[in-house]
């Protein structure tokens, strides 16, 4: 999956979520710390890794996913984001089996800007 | 948006910040998909919540002036579909609070109930506040 970050759409996140923090949406006042310039939320960029998941597991994901992110740098306005995602290995409790997958959000320069681990349900043998 | 009632200084871990209420309308959730570039699919968006709640807490505090937060990490675990229109509760505490020379940094936990108050998600979230 690849999501262009704007400050349009960090603009429209701010307004969605309530989180106005300067940094994400004043670009005089983020010129002035040592990030340089706004960044993205990180609850956005990893919206796009929960919309991955969306896409690969439906509602299992929406309704028992579990998610471990850590934040490693920061997307800014103009940044291409791209996002990867692949099954680490399955596993089966109480006849339930489960996906533990592993992820990574990467910018255009390939940096890694979020990165983590999920768990989903697949099947259950009782179903 | 929630009234900020303490200030960063004075939160202590074992705070519980005040339940904050959300009603995830039609508007709101079609405001978070158009804000993450995302077609949607009946549901409200699981990170749409996470989103409210960790609003309800960073909202609830103030900070020294300048100071950006950073978010760091993030944990959740979802328990049911929330249909548009649910209304939620938000239950965030402090769990942590780590204070050093050029760093501060929170770890905040959430609890999101639905109108049954049934569980529909938890979390951790941690934030690191340069200083």
């Amino acid at each position: 999956m690849v999501k262009h970050v704007t400050q349009e759409k960090i603009n429209l996140y701010a307004e969605a979520s309530g989180d106005f923090n300067p940094i994400h949406i004043d670009e005089s006042f983020a010129a002035k710390t040592p990030l340089g310039g706004t960044i993205a939320h990180g609850m956005l960029n990893l919206a796009y890794v929960s919309e991955m998941m969306t896409l690969a597991f439906g509602q299992s994901w929406l309704s028992e996913g579990k998610l471990r992110a850590k934040f490693k740098e920061s997307a800014r306005p103009g940044d291409t984001l791209t996002i990867n995602g692949k099954i680490s290995c399955i596993e089966k409790k109480d006849d339930v089996s489960y996906a533990n997958c592993i992820f990574e959000c990467c910018n255009q320069k390939g940096e890694t800007i979020v990165t983590g681990e999920t768990i989903v349900k697949l099947s259950s043998d009782k179903e | 948006m929630p009234v900020k009632t303490i200030s960063y200084e004075e939160l202590i871990p074992g705070y519980k910040f005040p339940p904050a209420t959300y009603e995830l309308s039609a508007s709101l959730v079609s405001k978070y998909l158009k804000a993450v570039d995302s077609a949607g699919d009946g549901f409200v968006p699981p990170l749409a919540i996470t989103a409210c709640a960790i609003a309800a807490m960073t909202g609830s505090f103030s900070l020294p002036s300048g100071t950006i937060v950073i978010h760091a990490s993030q944990e959740l675990e979802f328990f049911k579909l929330v249909p548009i229109g649910a209304t939620i509760e938000c239950h965030t505490g402090v769990v942590q609070k780590i204070t050093r020379s050029k760093m501060g940094m929170l770890i905040l936990e959430l609890e999101v109930l639905d109108e049954s108050k049934e569980k529909v998600q938890s979390g951790r979230a941690t934030i690191a506040l340069p200083t």
